[in-house]
């Protein structure tokens, strides 16, 4: 009967909700709620409710395809990163800050730098980097306008309360996203120039977000906004640790987007990557044209908690033990250090013996630690800063002629997760124009192929079809489709 | 021999035991004793985090039992679902008693197997609440906070350099702080359908603060009590004339405040404003289900009826999983809060599924999870 309990944030996206995660004495795992928690006060959305699902597949060591120790994985590793040419290192925020200053310490002996994958950092001016950190959630409910970019209630659920907050204090909340909100006042399909109509202030608060798919124009824009009207401007990230995880960041101009890494790899120039709890098949919106630009790699080598789609291709995986039970810490999108209840430090062990293997230093769970620490100051320090960058200019991707199916970017993306959310949203002119018929199918053909799917009536632009999970047919974030009533 | 009807005052013998406890350590004893003498193969303890957090565990460890007492009035979990498939004793508010009579007419839970030490609750509060009123009510720093205790009306906080600070509970309540909302309007003070009913009301004195009230409800609770006093883990004497008269009286007059609770936010919803009503307060809803997954009361499983019939792809304006589970708790929500209390969106779940089914329940003079008696009026009940 006994049962073991963890103190755990979410692994899903960058709110960090606190929750527990109860071990049974049979081995299944189920999720308990965490009420004292300030972030969530116990709550969670549909991912964390489902977390159980997600911890049901713990990773194993494999080198060379084969189930192995995770020593000789480590061995594996080294002696495929010793001979390796350029190498590409990507640590999206999935796990514990201490792991990543580790990994960051293995790319300081490869000679090379961990990427985070959000292509906004390489993209924007420096300047801009430090107003790309989140802003206390709380500070949310007291805002006297808000603007989301965003659409809450799919990619960041947990936000919505404190918008509803935000209301009942007597905000005015007005969506510029692509969907109409619910518990917005206004909802507002504008472009750039219409941005003065918002008429925000000081004590406005713009909410969006940049995760790896951001198209920096879009940012720059939002930024332009900030500065020109005094607004306060909170960005959300996808990942547990995204915040952390670019905080900690030396070189944030040097990082590249993941799909910068992808078509360096498509074009040989990358011949090996090497990914801390990363996953780009469940990243990258075309799993297929990933896996292929995978296949052309000498090496790829994989530290993973968790079983995914890449730890069935890699050369080398190194099996660290779940989120849930590692020790660390983790920064949330408000810039609030979160810490496992959990003791185990495997990852760190391993990557401790790839340091080692690699010649250079061995190193422990404490000195990785006290890095954060030494960075700290530095990293939470997320007061509402005066702006130091100047207006920028830029032109954004025009998606003209038929239709588009886009994606409604949410850092879970139900990739390999159970979830109903098996259908497109359009609106009611197409309905309308393609006469669907009510519970039917709307059939989507791009480049890639052709697929039917389900669909709800919501009030999107015409034109686009939304998705809130990966598709098939989806060439990008933003695909050209034709549609047909089925 | 204890006799069932039997009032008694009672403490732990182990000195420990009974300072630690809420009111004199009975309950962990008799958790505790059931545990050593073999009635049951775990206990359902609250595993102290701090002041404001802990969680629920089943442990065999009679020391781990032992080191559990005292009451956690900002810990509002349901201990229901820990009962289920086993044999397990347990301590219980009344809303975690009906829980888990509510599984037992489900066959969830084996009450033969299951026993239940009720304690008598004037209600719980939230953790992140209680912090904010601390410092905005009571200008006191949370973590300073060493105890609390309710007297006359009053929320008493104790703070480690030994000062008391009391506020009325009318005052906090009406500031938006205080007992969760469904406490109060919850209807049951004492858990007349645990198999022992224990509480601090009553307790007068040079007792006061070191015994506990216990009345023993049934031959479970006989069982449970004449086994932790044979085991030398517990004193009992019976409760005299102005105990019992006490604990009545307070009972009766936080019942009278349940009624006017209930009479303000349990209001008769008109057939012309029904609909709205509903599709208005769900609005907001992320489909999380997590409202079903902490019900107590609920044995559906993975394919229930809610979920069953409802689809993120609808275009309802109202989504069949809270029109199903509307009329399917319609006979069975006992009012425990939890729903609300986990809401993504603060949906305030259980007054609106409380206000749907307090007609239904009233006008056929049934309450959920008092005993096995009646079936639930919209099933058969399983035996
Ligand atoms: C939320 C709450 C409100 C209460 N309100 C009243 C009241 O108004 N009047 C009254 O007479 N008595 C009330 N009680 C009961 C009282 O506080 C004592 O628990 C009771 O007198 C038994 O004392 P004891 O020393 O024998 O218990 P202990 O030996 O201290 O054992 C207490 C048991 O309660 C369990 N427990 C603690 N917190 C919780 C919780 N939040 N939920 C479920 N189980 C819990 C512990 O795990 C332990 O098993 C309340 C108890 C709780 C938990
Ligand atoms: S619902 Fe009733 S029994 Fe449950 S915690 Fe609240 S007051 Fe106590």
């Amino acid at each position: 009967m006994k049962e073991t309990i963890y103190q755990t944030v979410c692994p899903g996206c960058g709110i960090g909700c606190g929750l527990y995660i109860r071990e049974n004495g049979n081995g299944s795992v189920s999720i308990d709620f965490l009420k004292s928690s300030p972030v969530n006060l116990g709550k969670l959305c549909r991912f964390g409710m489902k977390l159980p699902y997600y911890y049901s597949r713990p990773a194993s060591s494999k080198t060379e395809g084969v189930v192995s120790g995770a020593e000789e994985a480590v061995k594996a590793a080294a002696s495929r990163l010793k001979n390796a040419g350029k190498i590409a290192m990507l640590s999206a925020g999935n796990t514990t800050c201490e792991e990543h200053i580790a990994f960051t310490r293995l790319a300081e002996t490869l000679g090379t730098v961990v990427h985070t994958g959000i292509p906004v950092y390489q993209e924007l001016p420096s300047e801009c980097h430090p107003h790309l950190e989140g802003m206390p959630l709380a500070e949310i409910e007291n805002a006297e306008k808000i603007v989301l970019f965003i659409d809450p209630y799919v990619q960041y659920p947990l936000l919505v309360r404190r918008l509803l907050v935000a209301r009942r204090n007597g905000a005015h909340i007005i969506s510029a996203g692509t969907k109409e909100l619910h518990l917005a006042h206004e909802n507002r399909d504008l472009s750039p120039e219409q941005y003065a109509e918002l008429e925000l202030d000081s004590n406005s608060v713009i909410i969006a977000d940049v995760h790896p798919h951001t198209e920096s124009c879009h940012t720059k824009q939002l930024l332009n906004l900030a500065l020109e009207t005094g607004a306060r401007i909170h960005f959300m990230k996808p990942f547990i640790n995204s915040e952390g995880a670019n905080r900690l960041a030396r070189d944030k101009a040097g990082m590249m987007g993941i799909s910068h890494i992808m078509d360096e790899i498509e074009k040989g120039d990358i011949k090996t990557l090497f990914l801390l709890d990363s996953d780009p098949l469940e990243m990258m919106p075309d799993s297929d044209r990933t896996a292929n630009a995978l296949n052309k790699l000498d090496n790829l080598i994989v530290i993973s908690s968790r079983d995914s789609p890449i730890t069935e291709i890699a050369n080398v995986v190194i099996a660290t033990e779940p989120l849930y039970r590692k020790r660390g810490t983790f920064i949330n999108a408000e810039g609030k250090l979160r810490e496992n209840s959990g003791q185990e430090v495997a990852g760190i062990d391993a990557m401790s013996l790839l340091s080692r293997e690699l010649g250079s230093e061995g190193f422990e769970y404490r000195q990785m630690h006290g890095y954060l620490h030494e960075r700290m100051i530095e990293t939470l320090a997320n007061e509402n800063r005066k702006p130091e960058y100047g207006i920028m200019q830029c032109a954004p991707v025009q998606h003209n002629g038929a239709c588009i199916l886009k994606y409604l970017f949410n850092p879970f993306m139900w990739a390999n997760q159970p979830d109903d959310n098996d259908f497109v949203l359009l609106n009611m002119n197409m309905v309308r124009s393609l006469k669907l018929r009510k519970g039917g199918m709307v059939r989507l053909d791009s480049e890639k192929g052709s697929m039917k799917m389900r669909y709800r009536v919501e009030r999107v632009p015409d034109g686009m079809i939304l998705t809130a999970r990966k598709l098939q047919v989806a060439t990008g974030t933003n695909t050209t489709v034709k549609v047909e009533g089925c | 021999m204890v006799g069932i009807g039997d009032k008694l005052l009672g403490y732990a013998t182990n000195p420990d035991v009974r300072n630690r406890g809420a009111s004199g350590g009975l309950v962990t004893a008799v958790l505790a004793a059931a545990l050593e003498k073999g009635m049951v193969e775990g206990v359902v303890v609250l595993k102290r985090i701090d002041e404001y957090e802990a969680i629920p565990v089943i442990t065999d460890d009679v020391q781990e039992v032992l080191a559990s007492g005292g009451s956690m009035h900002a810990v509002p979990v349901n201990l229901t679902k820990h009962a289920v498939g086993r044999k397990i004793a347990m301590p219980g508010k009344p809303c975690d008693v009906r829980g888990v009579i509510e599984q037992a007419k489900r066959n969830g839970v084996d009450l033969e197997n299951t026993y239940i030490v009720g304690l008598n609750c004037g209600g719980s509060m939230h953790p992140v609440v209680t912090r904010e009123m601390l410092i905005r009510m009571y200008e006191i720093d949370p973590e300073d906070v060493v105890g609390e205790e309710i007297e006359k009306g009053k929320l008493i906080f104790k703070t480690k350099d030994g000062e008391e600070k009391a506020i009325s509970i009318d005052e906090l309540e009406e500031a938006g702080y205080g007992r969760r909302e469904n406490c109060r309007y919850c209807t049951i003070k004492i858990p007349t359908n645990a198999d022992l009913a224990c509480g601090n009301w009553g307790v007068i004195g040079e007792l006061a603060g070191s015994a506990t009230f216990c009345e023993v409800m049934n031959e479970k609770g006989k069982r449970l009590l004449d086994n932790a006093i044979e085991a030398g883990f517990i004193e009992v004497q019976p409760a005299d004339e102005k105990s019992i008269a006490i604990r009545n009286k307070v009972n009766s007059a936080m019942l009278k405040l349940g009624d006017e609770w209930k009479g303000r936010l349990l209001t008769e919803i008109h057939d012309q404003e029904r609909l709205t009503y509903y599709i208005e307060q769900f609005a907001d809803c992320i489909d999380c289900g997590a409202c079903r997954e902490v019900c107590p009361v609920c044995t559906c499983g993975e394919d229930s009826k809610c979920t069953m019939f409802h689809s993120l792809a609808d275009n309802y304006k109202m989504s069949m999983y809270h029109m199903v589970r509307l009329l399917h708790l319609s006979d069975s929500c006992i009012g425990c809060g939890q729903c609300s209390d986990i809401c993504p969106v603060d949906i305030p779940v259980t007054t609106i599924f409380r206000r749907f089914a307090d007609p239904a329940q009233k006008k056929r003079d049934y309450s959920p999870g008092m005993d096995l008696q009646r079936p639930p009026f919209l099933e058969l009940m399983l035996k």
